[in-house]
């Protein structure tokens, strides 16, 4: 059944509505991820924030609250560990962030399997079940939408200059660990709230993917972050509606929508022209700033 | 309110800078007056990056101390402006050069509210100072190197600073962009402004700087050109690393 067809049904409506919500708050703040480099990190948080989730189902309370008090606890982990930036002293951060990643994956592993007979699928927590999303969890996550891009608003040339030159940042005496935090509360915040519609592995995608894909097309960070919030919706609804029509998964029609965005763009900006063809110089001076921070 | 008037701008008194906990360097003293150039000279790891990180109120002073406009560094911030090197910035971040020049009126301008007239065209005006008004909407990585960093100078010169900061601005810079350099840098001083440079080019710490600095791990002097960069102290501060020459004093390998 085609997408149209079946939005008289009210899951669908619900489904939509989320996907909607979802492309517009993770295409923000994924800018913010890409710019900053930090989607392997982002990759940790949604897998150490598994546990809580599996911790909501066995004590019974709603799965985003229980995500989002274990997430602030990840956050304040992560946070003391690393910064979102990195704090050297021998504790290299994408080594830190790993073992942070494996360890919260298999803490929520262990935690299911003190329960027999769990009732509630694996794969619903790791996939996410768009169709299934309930009333709450909309409005949990219009709430987090509006509060986010209020904040990315508000800080947006804070958060701007700390992308650009953290240096420059500290230096004019800005509040550098406050801010940090205030952003890392905000992608958890983003991948809590997507965890009920794409689950815990392929959250990080809606965030990062988007916003990778419009930074292959603009060149500020402003266009960027519009750019990033259509291809977030479009790959929601288009992900849908592939869903229904061919009766395949949702959050994997989603996310491989998002990948062929991606895909897409990467080839048709590597075709040589025009100021591409400058590119290479620019980058043969890059500076060794780690991939993963 | 005009800003109060210092007779000195920076202040050192017997200043020790630690870095990650080790000792950086000791026993700097000396002082930075209002509309000069000073010149931080040494070789590398000779601590003049950690001594800069410490005016800027980023690194502690673990003995002694540094007075920036009579106060603490760290409350000092506001007025002091710091430049680093343009190639520790990712060229393919991006923003325009109008938005780098832009960030520093951020202090100013505060939280929450967004840049106003008069902090776009006191942007264009540093951006003038530094001769590049006409690369204002160009994506900042496809500068030159010199341009680059003659940008990041723009953007100090937008937040109009007391004291200015440069850490090695003349690396890899071409002469063009280093006249343009020091021609904008000048034309702070001569508003009052006290300037630091940390810079690897004795040539230029001797032609462009008011007063040097001499580092390693330690304070070897501080200056006029003349009496600092001499060679028996040039010879003390690099050790091994300055090769003698039959008649031109001493070449310094890096």
């Amino acid at each position: 059944m085609t997408l149209f067809g079946s939005l008289g049904d009210g899951y669908v409506r619900r489904a939509l509505l989320e996907v909607v919500l979802l492309g517009v708050l993770c295409g923000a703040v994924g800018v913010q991820v890409v710019l900053r480099r930090l989607a392997f990190l982002t990759t940790a948080l949604t897998h150490a924030t598994f546990p809580g989730v599996v911790l909501a189902s066995l004590l019974g309370i709603g799965l985003v609250l229980g995500a989002g008090l274990f997430g602030v606890l990840v956050v304040a982990v992560v946070a003391m560990l690393t910064g979102t930036r990195g704090a050297g002293r021998g504790r290299e951060t994408s080594s830190v962030t790993a073992v942070v990643l494996a360890g919260g994956f298999a803490l929520g592993l262990a935690l299911m399997s003190t329960r027999d007979g769990f009732s509630r699928d694996l794969t619903a927590f790791l996939v996410g079940s768009v169709l299934t999303v309930s009333p709450s969890d909309i409005v949990a996550t219009a709430v987090t939408t509006v509060c986010v891009l209020g904040l990315l608003a508000g800080l947006r040339k804070e958060l701007l200059l700390g992308a650009f030159d953290p240096g420059a940042l500290a230096a004019a005496g800005y509040p550098v660990r406050a801010l940090d935090l205030v952003l890392l509360l905000m992608i958890e915040a983003t991948v809590v709230t997507s965890l009920p519609a794409v689950g815990t592995i392929m959250a990080v995608a809606l965030i990062v993917g988007p916003a990778a894909t419009a930074r292959l097309w603009c060149s500020g960070a402003g266009t960027m972050t519009a750019v990033a919030m259509v291809i977030g919706v479009l790959s929601g609804v288009v992900g849908l509606a592939v869903s229904e029509q061919w009766n395949v998964a949702a959050g994997g029609a989603i996310v491989l929508t998002v990948a062929a965005f991606f895909t897409v763009s990467l080839v048709a900006r590597s075709l040589p022209r025009g100021e591409s063809a400058m590119r290479p110089a620019a980058q043969e001076k890059s500076v060794g700033r780690p991939t993963y921070s | 309110m005009p800003p109060p008037v210092h007779d000195a701008a920076i202040v050192f008194t017997h200043a020790s800078v630690a870095y990650d906990r080790f000792p950086a360097v000791e026993q700097v003293n000396g002082t930075v007056r209002p509309g000069e150039i000073v010149a931080l000279v040494g070789p590398n790891g000779a601590g003049k990056s950690s001594l800069i990180k410490a005016v800027l109120g980023l690194v502690p002073v673990v003995a002694g101390s540094i007075v920036v406009l009579g106060r603490p560094p760290a409350q000092a911030r506001r007025q002091v402006a710091y430049v680093p090197q343009a190639d520790t910035l990712d060229p393919n971040f991006p923003i325009s050069v109008a938005q780098v020049v832009l960030m520093g009126r951020y202090r100013r301008i505060g939280w929450l509210r967004p840049p106003g007239r008069a902090d776009r065209a006191a942007a264009a005006a540093a951006l003038a100072a530094v001769g590049l008004e006409h690369r204002a909407r160009d994506r900042f990585g496809l500068l030159s190197g010199g341009q680059r960093q003659r940008v990041l100078l723009a953007r100090a010169i937008a937040s109009e600073p007391a004291v200015l900061v440069l850490d090695e601005p003349f690396n890899g810079v071409d002469v063009v962009s280093q006249e343009a350099l020091l021609g904008a840098v000048r034309e702070l001083t001569a508003r009052g402004a006290a300037v630091i440079i940390s810079t690897h080019d004795l040539t230029l710490a001797q032609s462009a700087c008011d007063r040097v600095c001499l580092l390693n791990r330690r304070q070897f002097a501080f200056g006029p050109p003349a009496d600092v960069l001499t060679p028996p102290l040039l010879r003390q501060a690099y050790g091994g690393a300055a090769l003698e020459l039959a008649d031109h004093g001493l070449i310094l390998a890096r």
